[in-house]
């Protein structure tokens, strides 16, 4: 690594709000003879939702994936707040304030929504020579954490189980903000909701954007992100085709390019 | 709205298995609701109740230990062979033995974790392989203490009150360490979680590896205290005693509650399992009836114990 590279880019980013919380530049990965991601770049600001869309194979995941230090990329590089990254493990993204909501792995339902909520970061008070649970603390900061970002459950000692799809999202979004998540990142996080359960979960999102973290929305549904998005990213076989601000672009123009392919859209455009 | 909370524990179900044990046996005897009835029972569920406590706790986690009688029967063994024939000090012996029950609950974990095999398979092989080598020690025979060692009295031999053993409050303490181990502390908490949904857990940071195999060691020390009591209290262990205990203690485990894919338990409800069980097993002798008819009965309380959990459960929900 050349030492140079270091924070050159900082000065041009000092004002706080242009400049992004993270960065990818240029970012390659392979595997095998498969190129997965190549040359993207992508710049994730604090205090905007970015919708990252694309089918299936388009290389979201791997994308994804590096940002969050599960890969590692073969090419490019990550900045965090303007310095420089590199990621060993999800941990160390993690430590940074990086967090993942997986549609299916947010919570565990046979465990109580505190449990849940402290799971890997319990609170505990001594009595006498023994480290115990905080019982009553994870219940309390639990439920007033959910009711700060307006999710309403009727205790924290319910279990998961008897929650809805959407209440369970918004109990890891919660969890996420509340341990001081800059960056969260939402993988598909309405694609088994119902219609209702989608606008409450779009209501929380859009209530962490208030809140001035970053977000980024990962699905193959654009109805869903568009409403939220401030930006939206288009990937297609592993390359970025399009990178737009909300007013930029409808709903329908970027149905056509996720759909029929960003060159395809293009050349029927200059038709025109 | 009270009553509905109290519905809501899993220890229902054992609680009115147990009602039930102990009406049917008091109607046809009523001696069977007496103080030394009663100590005999504690004494037959303590050692039971032992190694229920270690399966419970291992199940919670979400794997399964069949090795238990083995290592029961070795570990009692072991400790009336290094007492008798090789004259060691029983303290020191006591602690050796323990350390080899901790080895075996060890190598299943070891062997369970790094093979990526499910547990029933690694412990059925090890529950054939240590009684392998427990009938290997004394060609088959029992083995027993006649001397008097103290340590012995005090592990079970001893009774504290009336036909109460002292093996019983040993028992009592341990449940309530695993209890507010469980209940009450961060491990007890990445228990639930790494037997509830391993990948969850692992993702927020929970070592889930580290607290399997934890849990696979604490069950092969339980049961392997649990063969050291019940010398204590007989004075002698046998190669071919415990062939039924892995699912005795699962028996107990899961008419207490416990789940027997994981993530879900009890340890109060473990230890009441076990002495439900022992009610039956008492109350079949004193009622004159063969022994035989005990798994019978235990097989009908497991079943039925389930079925009622299973269905409060669904009430409870639909209330909620």
């Amino acid at each position: 690594m050349a030492p140079v590279m270091r924070d050159s880019v900082a000065p041009n980013h000092a004002e706080q709000g242009t400049a992004p919380l993270m960065e990818g530049i240029c970012l390659c990965k392979r595997f095998g003879k498969v190129t997965a991601l190549e040359g993207v770049d992508i710049a994730i600001r604090r205090g905007e939702v970015t919708g990252l869309v694309g089918d299936n194979g388009a290389g979201k995941s791997t994308l994804i994936k590096i940002l969050t230090g599960v890969y590692r990329p073969d090419e490019g590089e990550l900045r965090f707040e303007g310095q420089r990254v590199e990621f060993a493990s999800p941990k160390d993204a993690r430590r940074l304030g990086i967090e993942t909501v997986y549609q299916d792995l947010a919570l565990i339902e046979n465990m109580s929504i505190a449990r849940n909520f402290f799971l890997g970061a319990e609170p505990q008070r001594k009595v006498g020579i023994l480290n115990l649970l905080d019982v009553r603390k994870m219940r309390l900061v639990t439920e007033e954490a959910l009711k700060d970002i307006g999710i309403a459950v009727r205790s924290a000692n319910d279990e998961v189980s008897v929650l809805s799809g959407g209440e369970r999202q918004a109990i890891a979004i919660g969890r996420t903000m509340h341990f001081g998540g800059k960056l969260l990142i939402l993988d598909e996080p309405t694609s088994a909701l119902s219609v209702h359960e989608t606008n409450k979960v779009l209501t929380y999102i859009d209530e962490v954007r208030k809140r001035g973290l970053a977000v980024i929305f990962i699905t193959h549904n654009l109805y869903h992100v568009y409403p939220v998005a401030d930006r939206i990213v288009v990937l297609e076989h592993g390359r970025k085709v399009g990178d737009f601000a909300k007013d930029e672009i409808s709903v329908d123009e970027l149905v056509q390019i996720v759909s029929y392919g960003a060159q395809r859209v293009a050349r029927s455009a200059r038709q025109q | 709205m009270r009553i509905k909370a109290l519905l809501g524990h899993r220890e229902v179900g054992v609680a009115v298995a147990l009602v039930v044990v102990y009406v049917v046996f008091m109607s046809m005897k009523k001696e069977f609701l007496s103080a030394g009835t009663l100590g005999d029972i504690v004494t037959v569920a303590a050692e039971l109740g032992t190694v229920a406590v270690g399966v419970s706790f291992l199940m919670i986690a979400g794997e399964m230990d069949l090795s238990v009688g083995s290592n029961f029967a070795l570990t009692g063994m072991l400790l009336a062979m290094f007492i008798t024939r090789f004259s060691w000090n029983p303290h020191l012996a006591f602690v050796v033995v323990l350390a080899c029950a901790a080895g075996i609950g060890a190598l299943n974990g070891l062997v369970t974790l790094s093979a990526r095999i499910p547990s029933f398979i690694t412990t059925l092989g090890a529950m054939m392989f240590w009684r392998g080598v427990a009938l290997y020690l004394t060609q088959g025979w029992p083995i027993s203490v006649f001397a008097d060692v103290p340590l012995l009295r005090w592990l079970g031999g001893a009774k504290v009150y009336h036909t109460f053993h002292i093996s019983a409050v040993w028992w009592l303490i341990i449940g309530a360490v695993f209890w507010v181990t469980l209940q009450k502390t961060a491990y007890g908490n990445w228990v639930f979680a790494t037997g509830g949904k391993r990948a969850a857990a692992r993702a927020l940071g929970v070592p889930d590896t580290r607290v399997k195999l934890v849990n696979f060691i604490l069950a092969g020390v339980m049961a392997g205290l649990a063969g050291c009591l019940q010398l204590g209290r007989m004075g002698s262990m046998s190669p071919v005693w415990g062939q039924d205990l892995p699912l005795e203690a699962i028996a107990a485990a899961v008419v207490g509650g416990n789940s027997l894919t994981g993530g879900v338990g009890s340890i109060l409800g473990a230890m009441l399992g076990a002495v439900t069980m022992a009610s039956i097993r008492i109350g079949l002798v004193m009622v004159g009836a063969p022994a035989y008819w005990y798994m019978a009965f235990v097989g009908f309380i497991v079943v039925a114990a389930v079925a009622l959990n299973v269905r409060l459960g669904e009430v409870i929900s639909w209330h909620r």
